[in-house]
């Protein structure tokens, strides 16, 4: 017996069950080889990593039940993929468990522009969307950072989020109807393409579930009509603070932008150097797109600068072309990857503050960065208080990691003390599953359990992700008291 | 010792009650108790007891959308017209918190004085309260822009049948951290939990609007304007396609800036135009037609869903049968009927239930005529969450889809 078939049968995946599971996919669609299943041990998490028992490729829906059911038969967890690019460990795979690749259910199923709706397989790309409906004025609105190859039903699981999203919302806005197997492996519809559906919103509590409560095979969504005029602004700032007050300033004049992005000193070097964006050099840049009819985004435009102005702007311009706009945002999207040139090693945060918090929270992390002798490079969805802050670090250097992972959790714990939240768009998966439990009391976690046993009672759908601790359907909740290392994110309880 | 009198045992009912919570919360008549809760701790004492003792809870709020299935049976009822602060406005971060007890009216008033509100525009906003109106799941023209109760709604507190406090959420708009439980309980009808507190995301009160009303002799034109209008890049805040014994009349409300109002107007007057139509200026209280569809007395209400290209024809089926209704641009309808027309209600929704929509019977249904029509293929795991919610089936039981 290999190795790789001695840890399936540890796991409970016989040579028999895999023959069953290789049936269902037919060939090309399965597999087990130890050195291919290592791509999929971790996704942009990778930090934390499990080699799969086998990975399956289904091509239809059909495909996808005869092995939820064979898993739900057997008790064998599963994982969805989509393109791996999450940043949580949301597509880590349990150890033992199955791994569902959606690399082949990549079809676009109906495109209705007249009730600006489509229908797609979760393995579509985000961007493969609006490539579609372009050319009838149409486009698709969340734009996670990753979004020409991330996945739709990656973006249903989490909740993507994106730059725009300001403006016009995140994925669950953008989620009319849903097929999903169930852990069960019933076959189920949630919402449906006419609005409110009779009963409850399943589709609501499914997006964002992370994978824990099943697996959609079709999705249908919203799209939108492409604005006439799009102006993308670029202000440079002497502080963050002052960035950050335009951000208020702009909000109060009741003007709502498409988008609203800060990014920090060593974030504007990091983009300049790796997409050559052609930002201003200066403490604070602020980005702020106007979209909507031509005589609006004029007017509006003028209004903005004048705020930029008045708090201080010495340098504010309007990217000229559609090009210099995407070269705008190429640079910001490529924020996360450009840390890559700052600091061997780097962490990716997602806090969330009340918009007003920012001038203090940034304040504080700088106070908190300064006493771990660590760089916080930060970069942020500013309009609706999003942080990215992003923890440099060299893993070579002893015990840096875990300073590094301990700076980041304290982090959260402040957005969560300013009234914010953990995580805004990417997700707790496996990363922030303790940091729950600094957000919520164990009385509302317990009330998430009970959706989740309702749907998984056998805690099969990548289990042991999003909660403190797994937790059996039925079991009673005691009083739990974190270990002190727990709470400063120093250890894990597994 | 005799065995005590249906009189005692309400009054020891009464008594527990009382002792629970303090006797200013608790008052009882016609054999009901009546629990008028000023904070979740009171809903929270109530249910503990409702539960211990398997108690059925109705829960109620202005009344305004009472439904003749909820059991007017129920031993004791939760009131929450008392629970009505606004508990917090953070204007500056677009944000605010309401005990759910307060009534739309009052909410938005306190809002305006910032330029703010809930860019939403429920049913008699006067009497209805924040909680029912997210229990209904309730929306009006606003949804076209602005979006539903699940775009808005950003954080909950909720009472568990069990008396359990859970929060969903939290005061910022952008939180994927769990499951986002106030989804769930946003038209649910309170079977699965009593929601005490509401945080809502605001938006800038518009300014400027101008409404036009296009009438039509037959739907199919303003049925294709509506399509065009939708297709267009007008700022369109509200759309809604109703009917009249004069025929049929699509309501068009722009929202944009001074400057830029009058050029989407003649952008609109050419596209009427181009249909052979004409476009006059809205009269007052056509944004409140809904609630005059909703509330002709002895008529059947129903609620129907469809695409926007439905529209057209969904209404025309409703003119037929001596109907009136109103269809926003979302694709939703509320309408009357008159009675017995059970054989039309049942065509109508073969009619749309085909289309992948929905009709429901929302007052005074026809005898014979369900009131939810085909069951979602979901409604087993819509069971199985009920029973994880409420195993003792307690709360508001048998008024949900399926006899939930």
């Amino acid at each position: 017996m290999t190795s790789a078939a001695a840890t399936r049968e540890q796991a409970g995946l016989s040579e028999e069950l895999l023959a069953q599971f290789a049936r269902t996919v037919g060939d090309g669609g399965i597999i087990v080889e130890r050195s291919q299943l290592q791509t999929y041990e971790c996704d942009g998490l990778t930090a934390v990593r499990n080699v799969p028992a086998a990975v399956l490729l289904p091509r239809t829906r059909d495909e996808v039940q005869s092995i939820i059911l064979l898993c739900a038969q057997h008790k064998i967890p599963f994982v969805a993929r989509g393109a791996g690019t999450g940043l949580s460990g949301g597509a880590l795979p349990a150890a033992g468990g199955i791994v569902l690749s959606f690399a082949r259910m990549n079809r676009i199923l109906a495109v209705d522009t007249v009730n600006q709706r489509v229908t797609v397989e979760p393995g579509v790309i985000n961007t493969h969307i609006t490539q579609r409906v372009a050319a009838a004025g149409y486009f698709y609105a969340p734009d996670p950072s990753s979004q020409t190859v991330c996945t739709i039903g990656g973006n249903v699981a989490e909740n993507a989020g994106g730059a725009h999203c300001l403006k016009y919302g995140f994925t669950t806005t953008h989620v009319l109807g849903l097929e999903v197997i169930l852990p069960t492996g019933e076959l189920v519809h949630f919402g449906s393409s006419p609005p409110d559906a009779p009963g409850y919103d399943l589709a609501g509590v499914f997006v964002g579930s992370e994978g824990t409560l099943g697996v959609a095979t079709a999705i249908t969504l919203r799209i939108v009509k492409r604005p006439e005029e799009v102006q993308v602004l670029l202000a440079a700032f002497n502080t963050i603070a002052a960035a950050g007050q335009t951000v208020s300033d702009i909000i109060a004049a009741s003007i709502l932008p498409a988008a609203m992005e800060i990014m920090d000193r060593l974030s504007i070097e990091a983009a300049e150097v790796s997409v050559h964006p052609g930002y201003p050099a200066c403490e604070a840049l602020l980005l702020v797109e106007l979209d909507g009819s031509h005589a609006e985004v004029e007017l509006q435009i003028k209004q903005v600068q004048q705020l930029c102005r008045a708090n201080g702007a010495w340098e504010d311009r309007l990217a000229q072309s559609v090009g210099e706009r995407m070269l705008v945002w190429k640079g910001r999207k490529a924020a996360f990857a450009a840390a890559g040139r700052l600091a061997p090693n780097y962490i990716v945060q997602d806090g969330v503050i009340p918009r007003t918090k920012l001038p203090v929270i940034l304040e504080e992390i700088a106070v908190m960065a300064a006493e771990t002798g660590l760089r916080v490079t930060n970069v942020f969805h500013a309009g609706d208080g999003n942080l990215h802050p992003i923890v440099l670090y060299d893993a070579s250097i002893p015990a840096q990691e875990a300073l590094a992972v301990d700076l980041s959790i304290r982090i959260l714990h402040r957005c969560v003390d300013h009234g914010g939240s953990i995580t805004g768009e990417h997700g707790v998966g496996r990363e922030k599953q303790q940091a729950m439990g600094y957000m919520y009391s164990e009385p509302d976690m317990d009330t998430m359990q009970l959706v989740r046993c309702a749907f998984d009672p056998d805690n099969l759908a990548n289990p042991d992700k999003l909660f403190p601790r797994p937790r059996l359907c039925g079991e009673k909740s005691g009083p739990y008291t974190p270990h002190p290392l727990e709470v400063s994110g120093v250890a894990e309880f597994f | 010792m005799d065995a005590p009198t249906h009189l005692e045992q309400a009054n020891l009912l009464r008594k527990r009650f009382c002792d629970a919570l303090g006797a200013e919360y608790v008052s009882d008549s016609l054999g009901s108790i009546s629990i008028l809760p000023v904070e979740t701790e009171h809903v929270a004492g109530a249910m503990r007891l409702a539960h211990a003792e398997g108690l059925e809870v109705a829960i109620t709020g202005g009344s305004t959308k009472r439904v003749a299935w909820l059991r007017d049976t129920a031993p004791v009822w939760i009131r929450t017209t008392s629970l009505t602060e606004v508990r917090e406005h953070t204007w500056q971060d677009l944000t605010c918190t309401v005990q759910a007890g307060c009534r739309w009216q009052a909410l938005q008033s306190a809002l305006g004085r910032h330029g703010q509100f809930v860019a939403l525009d429920p049913l008699y906003p006067d009497r209805a309260t924040v909680g029912g109106i997210i229990a209904t799941n309730d929306s009006g023209s606003l949804r076209l822009k602005y979006g539903s109760l699940r775009d808005l709604v950003i954080g909950m507190t909720i009472v568990l049948a069990d008396g359990t406090i859970a929060k969903s959420g939290g005061k910022v708009v952008k939180n994927v951290a769990g499951y986002d439980l106030h989804k769930l309980m946003i038209g649910a009808e309170g079977t699965l939990g009593v929601i005490t507190e509401v945080t809502f995301r605001l938006h800038a009160i518009p300014r400027h609007t101008r409404s036009f009303t296009v009438d039509c002799r037959t739907p199919q034109p303003v049925g294709e304007l509506l399509l065009a209008i939708l297709n267009s890049h007008l700022n369109t805040q509200a759309m809604q396609l109703r009917n009249s014994k004069e025929g049929f009349h699509l309501d068009v409300q722009l929202a944009a800036l001074p400057e830029v109002i009058s050029q989407q107007t003649d952008a609109l007057r050419s596209m009427v135009r181009h249909l052979q139509l004409d476009a006059s200026d809205s009269v007052s209280d056509v944004w409140k037609m809904r609630e005059w569809a909703f509330s002709q007395p002895g008529m059947c209400t129903i609620k129907a869903t469809m695409l926007p290209s439905q529209i057209p024809a969904t209404l025309a089926a409703i003119h037929a049968l001596g109907g009136a209704g109103v269809i926003q641009a979302t694709g939703i309808m509320i309408a009357h009927l008159p009675p017995p027309g059970v054989e039309g209600i049942l065509q109508l929704r073969a009619q749309v239930e085909t289309a992948g929509g929905s009709l429901t019977i929302v007052r005074d249904g026809a005898k014979g005529v369900d009131r939810w029509g085909k069951l979602p293929d979901s409604i087993d795991l819509m069971r199985r969450i009920k029973h994880q919610f409420d195993p003792g089936n307690i709360l508001n039981p048998g008024c949900f889809v399926g006899g939930i």
